[in-house]
């Protein structure tokens, strides 16, 4: 059994149908990318999985760990171990930084979370692994995160996620923006988590720099699953990926 | 009388007065910033605290109500003030629940005017049923004995003053508020939920994707707020008679004490509330004052004063005092 599967997921934009039978499997311990043009479908598909609304899925189901979460709210899905990056620093800019890393701890207090099911079995990087990875955070911890630069929002947002315990981890294009340094810094912490057993949903526009990191990868193309493989097959099939990707 | 004698008692009058307003304003600043909703019912939950207290510390004869027809012409526990204190807030507090889950949830995401016309009409509601109930007498509160009587006051040690007096409940009001505005201060600025709250005023689904479930908070808020509304209409109905109308009628004051301060701000509220109070208090025991041939009766313009520090203060600060700039409620 895969740790998260679709299984041919029709999503919906009120009567715009974006996916279109979409079918995926994550397996349990990987950097699976999801990759394909502007507009092709990966942030409406990671927001199906993630319980984000919209769009609506409307029919195929979403198992993860044997349970079928298609139906379930965003933050009961959130708890049983799926932490969802967004695109565009999803910061709360009215907090300081200390405190947006600190809110990815608040799922631990129980008068939270009391009375839902929780499961996650990897504990989140320590704050000091993340200070260490993002000295500029470190420097900047009392700072409100509105007058952050757009790159350390950016790192925020995946210093938050890192922080946070979680099984399956899905980026949505987690290098936006970033110099080259720090999407090492980023590359060199998700391998570092998926070695210690966290499974990785990355999607990036920047294909070349996800297949570089990636165990193994699809690629959508108007909300179809077009390719399926390890990213070994994906370098070598030049066809789809001047076709779907570009490059 | 000395005028230092004159000045404290005009400070305690101040800040007592200041007092019921900054209770009011606190929850209804707070969920209008936080939770961007407007609640022109929150004078209601004033009015349900003030009878419900005043049901709890005397007994009370029922004139024009329908209750006397029914065979209650008296009604109430007698239980005194102390009791109504405690017992009033966790009643105010889950009426607040009631409130926020079939009132103001289904209105978070509709435009302020809708807000406005349903919270509104719940006030309105309110009103008639405690008019139809009980009627539309007014009733006066006993000031508790427990807490009557008075403190001498002669000035500063060795300055020899004619000593005034000054009321220890007046004393007692300023006390509880303050406590109550530390504890919620606290509240928010210093624990996990007040942290989830403000994240959710920015972005409540970034709130959820971390796994937090923002309506729990969002309705304890609610039901401090209430309860701190409940409070006021307690140790605030001593002060003036109550009638079904008080709701509205303290509605005006609350809000411009939210404006004064900032919507959104706890501090703001406590500041705009004590400015509020004093310039109240001050005008009405001015009196009399006159100048040569001229003499001005100030006690009328109370009213007018308050709507003119709110005046001033909007047009040097539009976001009020303690408001960051960036609230748009
Ligand atoms: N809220 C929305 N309402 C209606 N249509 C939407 C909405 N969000 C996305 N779409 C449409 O759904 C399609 C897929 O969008 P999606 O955001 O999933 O693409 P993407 O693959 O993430 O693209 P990008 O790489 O540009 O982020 C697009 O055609 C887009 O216009
Ligand atoms: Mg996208």
């Amino acid at each position: 059994m895969s740790l998260l599967e679709l299984d041919a997921v029709d999503s919906y934009y009120g009567q715009s149908h974006i996916l279109r039978d979409v079918s995926m499997r994550v397996e349990e311990g990987e950097i699976c990318a999801l990759l394909g043009r502007n507009g092709a479908g990966k942030t409406t598909t990671l927001r199906s999985i993630a319980g984000a609304r919209p769009p609506e899925v409307r029919t195929g189901r979403i198992t993860y760990k044997d349970r079928d979460i298609t139906d379930m709210e965003t933050e009961d899905i959130s708890v049983l171990g799926i932490s969802h990056v967004p695109e565009e620093r999803r910061v709360f800019a009215n907090l300081t930084v200390e405190e947006n890393l600190h809110l990815a701890d608040v799922v631990k207090n129980r008068s939270n979370t009391w009375g839902r099911d929780l499961d996650f079995e990897h504990e989140g990087q320590s704050i000091e692994q993340i200070l260490e990875d993002f000295p500029r955070l470190s420097e900047r911890q009392q700072q409100m995160a509105g007058t952050l630069s757009g790159g350390e929002q950016q790192m925020l947002a995946i210093a938050r996620a890192l922080k946070q315990s979680t099984d399956l981890l899905m980026l949505d294009e987690p290098y936006e923006g970033l110099a080259p340094q720090i999407i090492e810094t980023v590359e060199g912490a998700i391998e570092r988590i998926r070695d210690e057993g966290t499974t990785v949903l990355l999607v990036e526009q920047n294909a070349v720099a996800a297949m570089k990191i990636a165990d193994r990868c699809y690629v959508i193309d108007q909300g179809s699953v077009v390719f399926e493989g390890p990213a070994e097959e994906l370098r070598n099939d030049e066809e789809t990926r001047e076709r779907y990707l570009g490059v | 009388m000395s005028l230092v004698g004159e000045l404290v008692v005009l400070l305690v009058n101040g800040l007592q007065t200041g007092a019921i307003y900054v209770l009011l304003a606190i929850g209804l600043s707070i969920i209008l910033g936080t939770l961007k909703f407007v609640n022109f019912a929150h004078g209601a939950l004033y009015v349900v605290g003030a009878y419900i207290g005043l049901l709890i510390t005397q007994q009370i004869s029922i004139a024009n109500g329908q209750l006397a027809e029914w065979g209650f012409p008296t009604l109430g526990l007698g239980w005194g003030f102390i009791a109504a204190l405690v017992i009033v807030p966790p009643i105010v507090f889950v009426v607040g629940l009631a409130m926020e889950r079939f009132v103001a949830r289904p209105f978070y995401d509709r435009p302020d005017t809708d807000q406005i016309l349903v919270t509104f009409g719940l006030a309105i509601v309110v009103q008639e049923l405690i008019h139809a109930l009980i009627g539309p007498r007014s009733y006066t509160y006993d000031i508790p004995s427990e807490i009557a009587g008075g403190i001498p006051f002669s000035g500063p040690v060795g300055v020899p003053l004619s000593a005034v007096t000054i009321d220890v409940w007046r004393v007692w009001v300023i006390a509880i508020t303050a406590t109550l505005v530390i504890a919620v201060y606290a509240i928010v600025e210093y624990t996990d939920f007040g942290l989830v709250v403000k994240a959710g005023t920015r972005d409540p689904e970034m709130v959820r994707l971390l796994g937090i479930r923002i309506t729990r908070p969002y309705l304890v808020m609610f039901g401090i707020g209430a309860g701190l509304a409940g409070v006021a209409g307690v140790v605030g109905a001593p002060l003036s008679n109550i009638n079904p109308e008080i709701g509205m009628t303290i509605l005006v004051p609350a809000f411009l004490t939210v404006v004064i301060g900032g919507v959104g701000s706890i501090r703001g509220a406590v500041l705009g509330g004590t400015l509020i109070g004093m310039v109240q208090v001050t005008l009405i025991s001015l009196g009399t004052v006159s100048l040569g041939s001229l003499s001005i009766n100030f006690t009328p313009w109370a009213q007018v004063g308050i709507y003119a520090l709110a005046v001033v203060v909007l047009l040097t600060r539009p976001q009020g005092l303690l408001g960051s700039e960036e609230v748009t409620a």
